[in-house]
């Protein structure tokens, strides 16, 4: 027995010493993405740390975060000091929220790094993202995290089935000449053709809300049912809308009043499918009828060139007819983003890494679609053709930084990112950009009123529930809730940061 | 005892309208329990076409066994999470269940002195936890449970509420007696347990060995937080949740994530695999009950002193 222990311990021993011998090799830095869906990263990494050994003076490791299990992840990994996560997905929707976690000292405060080692970071992201990025954090104003060059400005659409409107008879003028008000005889004539069990009106209720009535998402607002509305000027984003830059209750305007209403009607003349009223099966039915090009109208939060895609997923012809003009808003501009985690031992290696990563085409396209040959292949045109393997390795595109570097691929078209980076370019600010709402002092209030509204929002927004003696009702709760002192809170900062601003 | 026809009509049984209505709440009772499963297998041999049209049914518009094509396409991965889902459950559950009874025994023992501090000690962790964040640090960071098949059993290996119900089970059932006499007849320590006691306790470790066996096999919260890299020593389990948490999390996210998220929609399994892989989960353990169920019956109605 002692001898066997005694040969343990000496293994254990020599293992240790060789350990050490290996640890000479270069620092490991290890990097954690959302929304992947990659089981086979091994060729990509091999050719990754072939070409950053020099570049970074690092080996990279990656964490394939997924979109189920991305939030836990990385606020375990930060809040608890893990040093083997160096780089972490941030934005202003996940659970690690930018604004939040640098405020408490979670992120590297960038700024001195880009100084030194972001020449070609700088060169290669817009300005505004930069100044969206620089915000009020543990170590005072700055910038801790790289911006993504993504879609940077939010527009919302009407997803139009082409090909069964104009079965109807209907052209695509004709539907942009309408309103939303007056959809009715569309529906109707849909429901006369396709059946009784046909439901034309494809909606995502609460997307549909802030289209319908021209409000936005107000970054720190309620995450899954928001509380707070801003009004856009509908003619020009970067002005004030018609209430100026205040919030309100969402669910106490005018505006929404009529919206719930005509909804209502809408949902008794059973155009829209029951499902999409109950929060567990409403994006289950949206997608399934969606795929089947079961529907007439939808809606969609809109990026440049989907139509392609889901022209050829559906088998349909669909075409997105914005609803506003892309705007600049807290949400989009911070949607996507690279921090550095202040437990992270090897900081100037992992910023290195993202300034290379956000700049240098060849290593964005390696990380983002694989190794030339094996997850894709250039056709003729120079275009990007993936190949089945490529099921194993789909990292989220846009979250990795930088995707106006990629290249175009086959289904996008040639001259695609080109056009991509043109449209956000225009894409204008809404006059409250970079606000976020600090919910520290009523997060009492928000989870009273989050209750709440789980339960009415969604239905009245989908017009199961009629607004004449519900709308009341969920008001009357809402006040109950504390829906004031929200509201007042989230004004008196919002007041403060545009004066400041 | 002789039984007359008479005596067994009027002791311990009911009359047969009374026995009627009481088979009738236990079937429907038995009923209730095996109709979801039942639904589930349903839906697993269901169509895309169907489920796209009609939702969940009974009756689908048309069968298909495309989701078990895809669930054995899958291959290596499924096998191997399927493989680990057993490696976990019968470690986790050997050990776990020795260790509870090594726990357990010394506080029945009233002969042994710090009883009352090493109740106290696992008791109040049923009271006080340490907390998610701080739990991560000690296993993560102290004890290197990370992306190894340690991290998914050591951190579930003791639980103070199976201490509790074997102790209790002790006490109940094995008599101070029957120690005095194997001590006196010369057993030690180990021999008065192992041969002794054990035995006698079959029902309470069965009982305990199921409890640790379905949270065991159950689990997915572990893989979530201490798998990172190495997904290999992934359970089942967690293969199962990941696409519902993946769905979840896109319709949730929907608006926030846009044409995003419709995007990623796309690559979600379908329903009709989800529930094939329920089937892949539920079958191993349903088929593990009817043995444990023998010595937990069984353990209602013995006891060590006859007579």
């Amino acid at each position: 027995m002692k001898k066997l222990f005694a040969l343990i311990l000496a293994v254990a021993m020599i293992l240790t010493v060789a350990n050490f011998a290996l640890a000479e090799d270069l620092p490991v830095i290890t990097i954690m993405f959302h929304g992947s869906n990659v089981t086979d990263d091994t060729a990509v990494l091999e050719a990754v740390n072939a070409y950053i050994a020099d570049k970074v003076g690092a080996k990279l490791e990656v964490v394939w975060g997924t979109w189920g299990d991305f939030d836990e992840k990385a606020t375990n990994a930060l809040t608890s000091g893990d040093s083997s996560i160096d780089m972490v997905f941030t934005c202003s929707w996940s659970s690690d929220e930018y604004n939040t976690y640098a405020k408490k000292g979670y992120f590297v405060k960038l700024d001195d790094l880009i100084a030194e080692y972001g020449a070609d970071l700088v060169a290669a992201i817009p300005e505004s993202l930069m100044q969206a990025a620089t915000i009020e954090g543990a170590e005072g104003m700055g910038i801790y995290a790289v911006n993504g060059f993504k879609d940077t400005a939010t527009q919302n659409t009407w997803d139009v089935n082409v090909t069964l409107l104009e079965e109807l008879g209907y052209t695509l003028d004709d539907f942009k000449a309408m309103s939303f008000y007056d959809f009715g005889d569309l529906f109707a004539k849909a429901k006369e053709v396709k059946g009784d069990s046909f439901y034309p009106f494809l909606v995502e209720p609460m997307v549909l809300e802030r289209m319908v009535t021209g409000s936005i998402i107000v970054a720190g607002d309620s995450g899954a049912t928001n509380l707070l509305s801003l009004y856009l000027n509908q003619e020009d984003v970067s002005a004030e809308g018609p209430y100026g830059n205040v919030l309100l209750n969402k669910f106490a305007t005018e505006e929404y009043r009529k919206f719930v209403e005509q909804m209502h009607i809408y949902y008794e003349a059973g155009y829209i499918d029951p499902s999409l009223a109950v929060a567990e099966t409403s994006n289950d039915t949206r997608t399934n009828a969606q795929k089947s090009g079961e529907y007439l109208i939808g809606t969609q939060s809109y990026a440049l060139g989907y139509e392609h895609q889901a022209s050829e997923e559906r088998g349909i012809h669909v075409e997105f007819v914005p609803c506003t003009a892309p705007y600049v808003d807290t949400t989009a501009s911070q949607g996507a983003m690279m921090a550095i985690s202040t437990a992270s031992e090897h900081p100037v290696e992992s910023f290195k890494f993202l300034a290379l990563l956000n700049s240098d085409p060849y290593l964005m396209t390696l990380m983002n679609y694989g190794v030339e040959g094996i997850h894709y292949t250039l056709n003729a045109d120079g275009l990007v053709e993936f190949t089945d393997e490529r099921a194993n390795y789909s990292p989220w595109t846009n979250g990795m930084g930088n995707v106006t570097i990629l290249p175009d691929t086959a289904a996008e078209g040639a001259g695609f990112r080109e056009a991509f980076k043109a449209y956000y370019a225009e894409a204008k600010a809404i006059p409250s950009l970079g606000f976020v709402f600090n919910n520290e002092e009523v997060t009492n209030e928000m989870a009273a009123l989050g209750t709440v509204a789980a339960q009415y929002a969604l239905a009245l927004d989908a017009g199961a529930l009629d607004p004449e003696t519900a709308l009341p009702e969920f008001l009357a709760a809402l006040d109950d809730a504390g829906m004031q002192t929200y509201l007042d809170a989230a004004n008196a900062q919002l007041a403060a940061y545009m004066a400041a601003k | 005892m002789r039984k007359s026809k008479g005596q067994s009509a009027t002791l311990n049984t009911f009359g047969p309208g009374a026995q009627a209505a009481f088979h009738a709440v236990l079937g429907l009772f038995a009923l209730l329990c095996i109709v979801p499963f039942v639904f589930v297998i349903i839906i697993s041999f269901t169509s895309e076409d169907s489920i796209r049209q009609i939702g969940y049914s009974f009756t689908p518009l048309s069968w298909s066994t495309q989701a078990y094509t895809y669930v054995f396409q899958l291959g290596g991965a499924l096998w191997r999470s399927y493989f680990n889902s057993f490696l976990i459950t019968f470690v986790g559950t050997s050990l776990s269940v020795i260790i509870c009874i090594l726990y357990s025994y010394p506080l029945y023992r009233r002969d042994f002195r710090y009883r009352g501090f090493f109740n106290f000690l696992s008791f109040f962790t049923m009271i006080f936890g340490g907390g998610l964040v701080p739990t991560f640090v000690v296993c993560k960071t102290l004890l290197g449970l990370s992306d190894n098949y340690a991290a998914l059993i050591v951190p579930m290996l003791f639980s103070p509420f199976n201490v509790i119900v074997m102790r209790t089970f002790f006490q109940t059932t094995v008599p101070r007696e029957l120690i005095e006499a194997s001590t006196i007849d010369g057993a030690g320590e180990y021999r008065t347990l192992i041969q002794v006691v054990l035995p006698v306790v079959k029902p309470g470790i069965a009982t305990i060995a199921l409890l640790n066996a379905l949270a065991f096999w159950n689990e997915w919260f572990l893989s979530l937080l201490y798998l990172t890299k190495n997904m290999d020593v992934m359970p089942l389990q967690y293969l199962l949740m990941r696409m519902q948490r993946n769905a979840d999390f896109l319709a949730k996210n929907a608006g926030m994530l846009g044409a995003d998220a419709a995007k990623a929609a796309r690559n979600l399994p379908s329903q009709s695999l989800k529930m094939a892989l329920v089937v892949f989960i539920v079958v191993p353990i349903a088929c593990a009950y009817p043995f444990f169920q023998r010595y937990v019956v069984a353990g209602l109605t013995i006891g060590s002193v006859k007579g």
